[in-house]
């Protein structure tokens, strides 16, 4: 390098740039994501796999709907600001619960927010009939275009799911999606845990282990980011130990020994729920691919809502990588959006 | 941007959908199926919807089969599809049908249906009703994949008529049994159950309806049973209750995939 440079030790570094262009220049191309919370605490970009993890009726499959609709909202249409991205998501859906209709819910609720807000800014309190005419087709309009760069692939087993992340690799640039995907959502990750983790690929029999689907799966989905930079979001469940969860579990005592992969440990009633939602079955491949995990956890306590004879759910989301130290509360108030603040 | 003609079943499955693609198919083909119970069709938004899988579940005698029953009856009198019933515990009574049947003509509301003969009502309403045996796991796995071959086949039954409703009754006796650590698989062959009827519901738009019992949680409370890997399978939750000699049901949802519940 310094004897191609002329000797000059420091020539060869004149064609790169500097710290500051670096960052410049990454800040440009990877701009940070605004999402909403719980999710708006780490500072998220392109690139990076996150795993939203919690029990069953914890937000998660929420969370990835209101990012979605935060992601296909357009920044701004026919001069009122929504403040989304305008951009494509792509949906894989391994838990076969996705129910398009609740999506709908949530984008229309989005709409009207973002009009009843200029609707507010501009003072106009009383409208006419053409005015709500006029207001219809625009909101059908807007919702249209926003739900064109919203899609979905449902998937029964492993190797469907391996087959349409290729298919959204091979696709992702072609013109049938249009826009690049900006947002690639699975929901959830584990589903087919068990299935897999009971396959054992034989000569004869051409099963798939657990450790060669994760493989492939992490494979595929980094040959997608390399193609094209997105934000992963990842839901996952907790995953029980044979036999801890079933009928004639609720009769012993307070503490027992659960199994688990060869793994043995002894935990009380009220600490199991805890570990076992936090203790990560996934293979050590997907482990390491991922960047950022939140955890969600379901309140006992509920809340009175500031509407009359409505109760909000109340959740505890908690970042363990990065690891913030805090845990915040949020709440999801029906379908439409989720407030949160710090514990 | 995509094509909007609509998938068929047979290759809809690892397809790429759009968000409004999937709008009309759902507003097009995943109607709701009433059980004929206003109270529980009320909770649920409409009924049992195409498409997904919906669980009841609660104690012995909380009313899980009357509501299969029920719902069975009023699908078929109403004439909106055959019902298949996977019985599992010889729950199904004819006689309740008819029961259920005479006890109701004014729900359900067939022209000229309260006007036939009795026993023409119940046949008529029977036909529609195909109702089969299943004791284990594997026996309904035959089932099931003998009757996801029927449909890719577009075999229909009784003039036309295609499938509508599948009712398991219950789901917890097959299951049970197989996942209490003596079969070492038994987890898997749950979740393979789960994606079966799911892909069954969603393609073939079948309303899938099961039972499950109840277990203790502690501290005299109970629980729906098959522990947290079943928990995540259902698309919506009911739960049904009975007061000690009381003939009043309380239904309760726990989950909806349209609603956010408090536990």
């Amino acid at each position: 390098m310094a004897a191609e440079a002329g000797g000059d030790p420091r020539a060869w570094l004149a064609v790169d740039e500097t710290a500051s262009a670096f960052i410049s220049r990454s800040l440009s191309s990877r701009p940070p994501i605004t999402l909403p919370p719980p999710l708006h605490r780490a500072p998220l970009r392109p690139g990076n796999v996150v795993e939203i993890a919690g029990p069953s009726n914890s937000g998660k499959s929420h969370l990835l709907l209101m990012a979605a609709v935060q992601c296909i909202l357009p920044k701004e249409w026919e001069g009122i600001y929504f403040g989304g991205l305008g951009k494509s998501v792509m949906y894989l859906d391994l838990d076969c619960r996705f129910d398009v209709l609740r999506l709908a819910q949530i984008l229309r609720n989005r709409i009207a927010e973002g009009q009843g807000s200029t609707h507010l800014r501009n003072g106009d309190l009383e409208k006419d009939d053409t005015e709500d005419e006029f207001q219809s087709s625009f909101e059908n309009a807007l919702f249209s275009d926003c739900m064109q760069r919203f899609f979905y692939v449902r998937c029964y087993n492993s190797s469907e799911f391996t087959a349409a992340l290729k298919t959204v690799q091979s696709r992702s640039r072609s013109e049938v999606l249009g826009v690049g995907i900006y947002f690639v959502m699975i929901d959830s990750i584990g589903a087919f845990y068990w299935i897999d983790r009971a396959s054992h690929p034989t000569r004869d029999h051409k099963g798939k282990s657990l450790q060669s689907v994760t493989e492939t799966v992490v494979h595929e989905i980094r040959m997608f980011l390399q193609l094209q930079p997105a934000l992963v979001l990842v839901t996952k469940a907790p995953i029980y130990a044979e036999g801890s969860t079933t009928t004639n579990d609720f009769n012993r005592d307070s503490s027992k020994y659960l199994l688990e992969d060869s793994t043995v440990s002894r935990c009380s009633r009220q600490e199991e729920g805890r570990t076992l939602s936090y203790r990560d079955y996934m293979p050590s491949i997907w482990q390491s691919f991922v960047t950022h995990r939140i955890n969600l956890q379901v309140e006992e306590a509920e809340v009175p809502s500031v509407q009359e004879n409505e109760v909000l759910s109340t959740y505890t989301s908690e970042w363990v990588q990065p690891s913030l130290k805090t845990k915040e509360k949020f709440f999801i108030v029906d379908v439409r959006s989720c407030y949160s603040y710090f514990v | 941007m995509m094509n909007h003609d609509q998938p068929s079943a047979k290759d809809r499955c690892g397809k790429i959908w759009s968000g409004m693609q999937l709008l009309k198919d759902t507003t097009e083909s995943k109607h709701f199926l009433p059980t004929g119970l206003e109270g529980i069709d009320t909770l649920l938004g409409g009924g049992l919807r195409q498409g997904q899988l919906t669980e009841v579940t609660g104690p012995s005698s909380s009313g899980k089969t009357q509501v299969c029953l029920h719902s069975a009856s009023l699908v078929a009198a109403k004439h909106m599809g055959v019902v298949m019933y996977l019985d599992t515990s010889n729950s199904f009574s004819p006689s309740r049908v008819a029961t259920i049947i005479d006890g109701s003509s004014d729900v359900f509301g067939q022209r000229g249906f309260d006007l036939q003969p009795k026993d023409m009502r119940l046949k008529s309403v029977m036909r529609s009703i195909i109702c089969e045996s299943v004791f284990d796991i594997f026996a309904l796995f035959e089932v099931l994949h003998q009757l996801e071959g029927s449909l890719l086949n577009d075999k229909v039954n009784n003039g036309g008529s295609k499938i509508c409703l599948l009712i398991i009754d219950s789901i917890s006796s097959l299951l049970a049994p197989i996942i209490g650590g003596k079969y070492p698989q038994g987890r898997s062959m749950m979740i393979s159950v789960a994606m079966i009827l799911k892909k069954l519901a969603d393609e073939h738009n079948l309303s899938v309806l099961v039972t499950n019992h109840t277990v203790s949680a502690g501290n005299g409370a109970v629980k729906p049973a098959l522990g947290e890997s079943w928990r995540a399978v259902p698309h919506v939750r009911l739960v049904l209750s009975r007061e000690c000699g009381s003939n009043i049901c309380t239904a309760t949802v726990l989950k909806h995939t349209l609603k956010v519940f408090p536990l």
